[in-house]
Parts: structure tokens; C-alpha cells; sequence
């Protein structure tokens, strides 16, 4: 926003310069080729931090999935936003991220879990984080402070992500009976399908002590995912500004 | 400068042909990055026909058939491709290094250096999403027998090299072909150093890998530790960033340039 007379016609003049190279496809290209590599470095920080729990739906529990996963999953968004906001002041880079590791993670799974391997999709959909980037996005666009956006966007993102992907998982939450044994049908799916580690792969879910807090689990596993979702706000901010914007024409004399 | 912008009006391109025109200086853009797509569908079908009945036991002859012969074949063309297009980089490089260029041809050289990056992120997307999802899915059923896998042949035999040539190759022609960002009188660029670091670390990432694998566990829990060090690929390949902010900032000048020599065409004479 021009705060002066000056200013707004500085910008003017700059929204009706005539270019003789500059033209849409320089954007076109770069926001569509930017996005497989974005996407990758989502998906593998997700992949290698919090696999499992994406890849199945009887992983999805309550006390490490929503713990672990927002954390895995900031980390690039977070880049992003800030290397978006830093060029062109656009509080899009969380969803742009969201919407390239929706595309990836979704090729993957379909072709590479369902169809490779016959994993029906209804066990191994990937969480979803767009809803929740939204929200982060929009934290920026309101306060206009990558600290602010930490504090509130890593609590907007957690939560965000679990009430975007408890609308999915529910189904798969309802109690069945498992040779009489009360389990839920999520669980049903994960010893009905094998896997190569199992049984010590199920082990794994919620194996602490979190179920002494009876309902209570998800709601302090959530604060405390957001805590880590801070952590991991700032874990991408660091990439962002040493990784992708401080080489920016800078060079080692010697190598 | 000025002369080299009055030279570009007498050596205009054809219609449709020009510097920024789709089938001009971007379409190695387009087509090499349809390529990268062709080459991955192509290995996918292959892995998907074979792998469950030829890819179980790696002692079998229908192993070596179907995946031993895929892996000399990967290395030896990934191997002899990249020294020709790197060895014809710095040989036709050296020649053209020291020419002035028009500015034309300048911002066709960006043009074909963007499509060379977008190669790169579609290379680095298949090398680092599409196949370790397959790779994890084929060790949560068939575990592995050895580190030729018909899921680690296409990734580690093929694709981790394949990110190695793309960022090098990218780097030699952004060195040779635009000197006035990446010449050698300049020193190394940090942002190639962080992006050509994410292919070769995760290449040799791989060696880590497949030696833990053999000392500690045998199954795959895809977020164990020891895959970690993974993430670094896609961290460190924040550097592509560089690239296109480095060559963006060469295209303002380039349009400065222009601008000024057709502001005062007595200089341009």
C-alpha cells in the first residue's frame, strides 16, 4: 500500500512498465517446475519423520500421530511462506506446499501402495495439511509476523491438521468385535493386511502411558504437537533464509 | 551493451521461435521435463511387471535376467550419458565462453537454464517421493535380500545419479553459457554447492542405508532414525531457490540494458 503521493506513483509506473522479456511465462514456469521439488522436500521430511503414521490407518492414534506429524509436516510450508512473502509479499507458501504434497503424496499411494502392492487406499491415504496451511497462511496475511505466525499458526496447524484428518479417520474408529476382543475396525485393517514387521510393527502404537489420561489423551497430545509444530515452524524458517535465500550471489572464492 | 542491442534487431528469430517462445528458448523446459516423466512411467511399468515375478530372490535367473541386466544398463548409459552431455558442456563452453552474446541470445540461454532447473525438480521429485514410496511399500511386504531390490535398482542405479548429472550438467552450462552470473572468474556459487550437495548426499546417504539396514534391522520402519540423514536431500535442495532468484536478477539487467540502449540510440551506433 503507497503511504505517499511518491509511492503510488513509483508503483504505477511499475505496474505499466513495458517489458521486452519479461512476460507471464517466467511465473508460469516457475510456480509450475518449483513445485515437484517443494513437494519432494515435503514429502520425504514427512516421509522419514513421520512415515508410519501417514501410511496407515491403524497408525493414526492419539498419541503419536498428531504429535509427531504436524512437527514433519511444517517444516517445509514454513519455507515456503517465507520465501513467498519475502519476494512477492503472497502469504501462499504453506498451501502451495500443502496442495504439491497432496498431489505427490496421493500419486504414491495410488500407484505405489494400491496399485503396486494392492494396499486398498482406504488403509493407506495420506493425511491431508491443506486445510491447515490455509489457516497458517492466513495468520500471516493477518499479522504480518513470522514470529506471531509460529505462536498461533503452530497451534492453528496441529489443530487444524486433526480436524481436517478426523473427518476421514472416524469411519475407521468405530469399535468392532476382533475375535472377542473389542478393537477398532483401523485396527482390524492392520492385522488383516500383512506387513513385513509385524507383530513388533504394532507395538508401536500407543505403547506409552498416554491412555491414564483417558479422553484427555488427544487434547494434550495436540498441545504438545503444537509445541513441536513451533519448533518445527522455525526448523523451516532456518532452511528458508540459510539454504534458499542467503546463497543468493554469493560465492566461494576458493574451492 | 548498447551495440549488442542494436545487433539483436538484425538477427530477430522466426515467429514462434524466438527467445521466450514456448518452442524457443523454453522448450527444453517442456520437453526435457515431459521426458523426465516418460523415463519414470516407463521404469514404473517395468518395475510393476517384473518385480513380483522376477524380482523375489536375487539368486534366481530370471533376477538376472529381468533386474541384473537393468542395473548394467542404467549405469552404463546413466554413465556414458552424462560424461558426453557434461564432456560436450565444457568443450563447446570453453569455445563460447569468451563471445560476446546478444541479448537475445542471453535471454535464451535463461530460458533454456530454467528448463534445465525444471528438468532437475522433476528429477528430484521422482528420486526422492515417487520411488522412496514404492521402496517402502515393497519392504513392508517383501522386506529385501539384498541391495539390489527391483525398488532400490531404478532409485539407487538410476535416479540418484541422474539428480548428480542434472545439477552438475546444470551447473557447467550456467558457467559457460552465462558467464555474467555463473563464469569462472566469479568463484563457486553457494547455491549450486547446496543443490548439487542434496544429490550427491543422498547418494552416498545410500551406502549409510544399506549398512545400517545389514547391521541393525531388517524390516523397514520407514521414520527410523537411521533414515534421518535423508532429509538432508531435501533440505540442502533449497539452494534451486538461488537459481532462479540469480538468473531473474541477470533478466532485469538484461531489460536495463536494452532499455538504455534504445533511450540513447547514438551510444547503440
Amino acid at each position: 500500500m503507497a503511504r505517499t503521493a511518491q509511492e503510488a506513483a513509483q508503483f504505477t509506473a511499475l505496474l505499466n512498465k513495458k517489458y521486452r522479456y519479461m512476460d507471464y511465462k517466467w511465473d508460469l514456469v516457475f510456480w509450475v517446475t518449483a513445485l515437484p521439488v517443494v513437494a519432494a522436500a515435503a514429502d520425504i521430511t514427512k516421509l522419514l519423520f513421520a512415515g508410519d503414521w501417514d501410511f496407515w490407518t491403524d497408525w493414526k492414534d492419539r498419541q503419536w500421530w498428531m504429535t509427531i506429524t504436524p512437527f514433519a509436516m511444517i517444516i517445509i510450508p514454513s519455507a515456503l511462506q517465507y520465501i513467498q512473502w519475502l519476494a512477492w509479499k503472497f502469504p501462499t507458501g504453506c498451501t502451495y506446499t500443502a496442495v504439491g504434497l497432496w498431489v505427490v503424496a496421493w500419486l504414491g499411494r495410488w500407484l505405489q501402495w494400491d496399485v503396486f502392492v494392492n494396499y486398498p487406499l482406504n488403509f493407506v491415504w495420506p493425511a491431508t495439511i491443506v486445510p491447515a496451511a490455509i489457516f497458517t497462511d492466513w495468520i500471516l496475511l493477518k499479522t504480518r509476523s513470522f514470529v506471531l505466525t509460529s505462536l498461533f499458526g503452530g497451534l492453528a496447524f496441529t489443530f487444524g491438521f486433526w480436524v481436517a484428518n478426523y473427518i476421514t479417520l472416524a469411519p475407521f474408529l468405530q469399535p468392532v468385535d476382533l475375535m472377542g476382543s473389542t478393537a477398532t475396525l483401523a485396527d482390524v485393517q492392520g492385522v488383516a493386511y500383512l506387513r513385513s514387521a509385524t507383530p513388533e510393527y504394532l507395538r508401536m502404537i500407543e505403547h506409552g502411558t498416554l491412555r491414564s489420561f483417558l479422553e484427555e489423551t488427544t487434547l494434550v497430545a495436540l498441545f504438545f504437537g503444537a509445541t513441536l509444530c513451533t519448533f518445527g515452524y522455525w526448523v523451516g524458517q532456518a532452511i528458508a533464509r540459510w539454504l534458499a535465500i542467503w546463497p543468493i550471489m554469493r560465492f566461494m572464492k576458493k574451492f | 551493451m548498447a551495440t549488442r542491442a542494436a545487433f539483436d534487431e538484425r538477427t530477430a528469430p522466426k515467429a514462434g521461435y524466438g527467445p521466450i517462445d514456448w518452442m524457443g528458448g523454453w522448450k527444453t523446459c517442456v520437453w526435457g521435463s515431459l521426458a523426465v516423466v516418460v523415463v519414470a512411467a516407463v521404469h514404473w511399468l517395468y518395475i510393476s511387471r517384473y518385480a513380483w515375478t522376477a524380482g523375489i530372490d536375487s539368486s534366481s535367473p530370471e533376477f538376472t535376467k529381468y533386474f541384473r541386466s537393468l542395473v548394467w544398463t542404467q549405469l552404463i548409459v546413466a554413465g556414458a550419458g552424462t560424461g558426453l552431455w557434461w564432456g560436450w558442456l565444457v568443450r563447446t563452453g570453453r569455445q563460447v565462453l569468451t563471445k560476446e552474446v546478444t541479448a537475445n541470445e542471453e535471454v535464451r540461454r535463461i530460458a533454456v537454464f530454467w528448463g534445465l532447473i525444471s528438468m532437475t525438480s522433476f528429477t528430484l521429485y521422482v528420486m526422492a517421493s515417487f520411488w522412496p514410496n514404492q521402496d517402502g511399500s515393497w519392504h513392508q511386504t517383501a522386506i529385501r535380500d539384498t541391495a539390489l531390490t527391483p525398488t532400490h535398482i531404478p532409485m539407487f542405479y538410476w535416479w540418484f545419479p541422474l539428480g548428480i548429472t542434472m545439477t552438475v550438467g546444470t551447473y557447467l552450462y550456467g558457467r559457460y553459457r552465462l558467464p555474467k552470473v555463473y563464469g569462472p572468474d566469479k568463484g563457486f556459487p553457494w547455491s549450486f554447492f547446496f543443490l548439487i550437495a542434496a544429490s550427491v548426499t543422498e547418494m552416498m546417504q545410500v551406502a549409510f542405508n544399506e549398512w545400517a539396514h545389514s547391521l541393525w534391522i531388517l524390516e523397514e520402519i520407514f521414520a527410523a532414525p537411521f533414515h534421518w540423514p535423508f532429509v538432508t536431500y531435501g533440505w540442502l535442495a533449497s539452494g534451486i531457490f538461488a537459481l532462479w532468484a540469480e538468473t531473474i536478477i541477470r533478466l532485469l539487467g538484461i531489460e536495463k540494458e536494452v532499455a538504455d540502449a534504445a533511450a540513447s540510440p547514438a551510444r547503440a551506433a
